[in-house]
């Protein structure tokens, strides 16, 4: 079965867009064929929760409650240094790895 | 990047007493030149109630207010440079408010090109020496062959 990391972003400015970018770069690099990246609005989340290929949401959002799947604050994406952002991709390769 | 752009956009060394006060000035300016609907600025402003765009970049925080496309003629960049900070809530936690000492104002007709002028702005804001930069100039000129050198404005 397919892995399937949801982004999610509050508005429509699709800062999403900016960790969505990173994300598939690496998932390409590290040559994952089965790994979905999609981006998402937070109010849209619920519909994906029961997805059963759901291993990751990456939030650029601050997050209030709690998943059954592993949580990233995506923010770094949008204003962290490189460094940072790496700091994130190996956290994301390693879940990808560990489902 | 296709946006339009030039010195009269830039509001330097800008003394407001809110955010509010910044979006009004900037969108006034943009529909006097014919980028925007006059009421962009209001727009902007009911935007930034339910959806801020305080970032929490450092060494000083940023925002980048924007409306729908609708109320856009033509895109256009605007950016104050502040003298003191005005308060921006934060994207990611809207309980927050931050210090905002730079604010560039977007006006994108399309959204796949306010994607675009996003990432260009994105690779700014992890680079704290960059935004020093920008902030530490002495004059409106200055600002302005910055950010057309670093954001490869026309």
């Amino acid at each position: 079965m397919g892995k399937l990391i949801v982004v999610a972003c509050g508005a429509g400015i699709n800062t999403s867009t900016i960790a969505e970018d990173s994300i598939r770069e690496r998932i390409a690099q590290e040559g994952f064929a089965d790994v979905e990246v999609k981006r998402i609005l937070m109010a849209d989340i619920e519909g994906y929760l029961t997805r059963t290929d759901l291993v990751l949401i990456v939030s650029m959002m601050k997050i209030f409650r709690t998943f059954d799947v592993p949580v990233i604050q995506g923010m770094p994406f949008l204003i962290g240094s490189q460094e940072e952002k790496n700091v994130l991709l190996n956290k994301i390769v390693d879940v990808v790895n560990s489902k | 990047m296709t946006l339009e752009f030039n010195e009269t956009l830039i509001a330097f060394d800008l003394q407001a007493g809110d955010a509010k006060e910044v979006i009004d000035l900037l969108a006034g300016r943009m529909h006097a030149q014919g980028f925007v609907a006059a009421d962009y600025g209001r727009q902007t402003w009911e935007r930034e109630q339910h959806h801020p765009t305080g970032l929490p970049t450092k060494p000083f925080c940023i925002a980048f207010p924007h409306a729908d496309a609708e109320g856009v003629h033509r895109s256009a960049l605007g950016v104050a440079v502040m003298r003191q900070p005005v308060t921006f809530q934060n994207m990611a936690d809207p309980d927050e408010g931050l210090d905002v000492s730079v604010v560039f104002m977007l006006a994108n007709r399309d959204p796949e090109e306010q994607i675009q002028t996003l990432r260009n702005l994105a690779t700014l804001f992890g680079q704290p020496e960059k935004l020093v930069e920008l902030r530490e100039q002495s004059t409106l000129l200055g600002v302005a062959s910055w950010l057309r050198r670093e954001l490869r404005l026309g």
